[in-house]
């Protein structure tokens, strides 16, 4: 008996994380943008982009590996913008 | 505590002029410091004493150094990379430590860290009076410019950093801790302002930027400029006054240094001191409110105290 509800607390919260994550997965990439667009403007400057002075750089860059982390998988992820766009929406 | 920058083209007196001006005060009882932020220094010539990177004491109430820049970024960026090495687990993200080598001749980097000079100076609480011999005029006025333009983009990218915390937040609210996957490695973030690194540093960098931007514009900071009584001299320094006003930055006092004063002039300067009268004549008429001073052309360069003291009490005062 104590096994089925054990087991049965571990399927609900297995169901319940999903319905979780399901429910943040749009703002968890619009957060990815927004830290993509914070990454590209202040290190943008390895990539061209005009950046702002580098004073402001280099005060918050030990703190960037996980914007930079972001803009990287972006970037490697940009020759295939429309099958991500799709899986954001969730269409096969 | 009150500060004096003396700006102006390479070659025109400024080293002489604040190295004078210094002297000047010192004697008047101020504890003074002049500090030579300018790449190519001078400083100690005009004193006749070998200067370097620390504070040297030359005279009664007066210090004197001549900061090595160059020396002042490699610092800068090795503590930075050591500080890195411990926030970031890894340095395969984009290879940091290739671009140090980059960073050191990136634009902007040596008005950063004449700055940061700059910083590190005005909060030395022991004098009362700071003296700057500034590197040559284009540069002084990006430096002084740059707390006013740092805090534009410090301000934007605050807001956008509220907004990236809400958004975690958001997450935040329904999922519990934020977790996230940095190279492999779980990583919890904060959706609190106090706990955001990036936060943090992007506010404190304002609140000096801010300190540095009111020291700049307040009535205790004080601009000269050393020129020539030459045409083109007169269109710069009436540039320099219009860039430093947009910055909220006075200009106190003109110095026309190297001036030819003398009762019969030979006949191949008589051009260049009919210039000099018209030049004279077109300052004083349209720059109103700041003075201008003549500095003579001197038989011989003034070095050490004594002589620095016969030109502050001459020409200066």
């Amino acid at each position: 008996m104590r096994r089925l509800l054990d087991s049965l607390k571990q399927s609900f919260r297995t169901f319940d994380k999903g319905m979780r994550e399901d429910a943040t997965s749009l703002i968890r990439k619009q957060l990815d943008e927004e830290e993509n667009v914070f990454a590209l403007l202040t290190m943008g400057v390895f990539s061209g982009i005009p950046s702002p002075p580098t004073g402001v750089v280099l005060r918050i860059l030990p703190h960037m590996s996980r914007e930079i982390a972001v803009m990287n998988k972006r970037s490697a992820g940009l020759d295939d913008v429309f099958s991500q766009t799709l899986g954001t929406f969730d269409i096969d | 505590m009150k500060t004096y920058f003396f700006l102006g083209k390479g070659g025109v007196g400024k080293t002489t002029a604040s190295a004078a001006w210094s002297v000047g005060l010192a004697h008047s009882g101020m504890k003074t410091l002049v500090a030579s932020i300018d790449p190519a220094h001078n400083l100690g010539d005009a004193f006749a004493i070998r200067l370097g990177d620390r504070i040297t004491h030359v005279g009664d109430n007066l210090d004197a150094v001549e900061v090595n820049i160059e020396d002042m970024i490699r610092a800068y960026l090795d503590e930075l990379s050591v500080k890195m090495k411990h926030t970031y687990s890894y340095m395969s993200a984009m290879n940091i430590d290739g671009y140090f080598d980059i960073l050191k001749n990136s634009p902007g980097i040596e008005e950063y860290a004449t700055m940061e000079a700059i910083k590190k100076f005005v909060a030395l609480t022991e004098y009362g009076v700071v003296v700057f011999d500034t590197p040559p005029t284009g540069m002084t006025i990006r430096v002084l410019a740059m707390p006013r333009v740092s805090l534009l983009w410090t301000e934007q990218l605050i807001k956008m950093r509220k907004r990236i915390l809400a958004t975690r937040g958001m997450v935040e609210n329904v999922q519990g801790k934020f977790e996230a996957e940095v190279d492999g490695e779980k990583v919890v973030l904060s959706s609190r302002e106090k706990e955001d690194p990036i936060m943090q540093e992007l506010v404190s960098y304002r609140e000096e930027l801010l300190a540095l931007k009111d020291m700049f514009s307040s009535d205790q900071s004080y601009v000269e400029i050393v020129t020539m009584a030459e045409d083109l001299a007169l269109s710069e320094t009436k540039r320099i006054i219009e860039s430093l006003g947009k910055f909220k930055i006075r200009v106190r006092a003109i110095y026309l240094n190297k001036f030819f004063a003398m009762a019969n002039p030979p006949e191949e300067i008589q051009g260049k001191m009919e210039e000099q009268e018209r030049v004279v004549g077109r300052m004083k008429a349209e720059i109103r409110g700041i003075e201008v001073k003549n500095i003579p052309l001197l038989r011989k360069s003034p070095r050490g105290i004594n002589e620095l003291l016969d030109v502050y009490s001459k020409y200066l005062v």
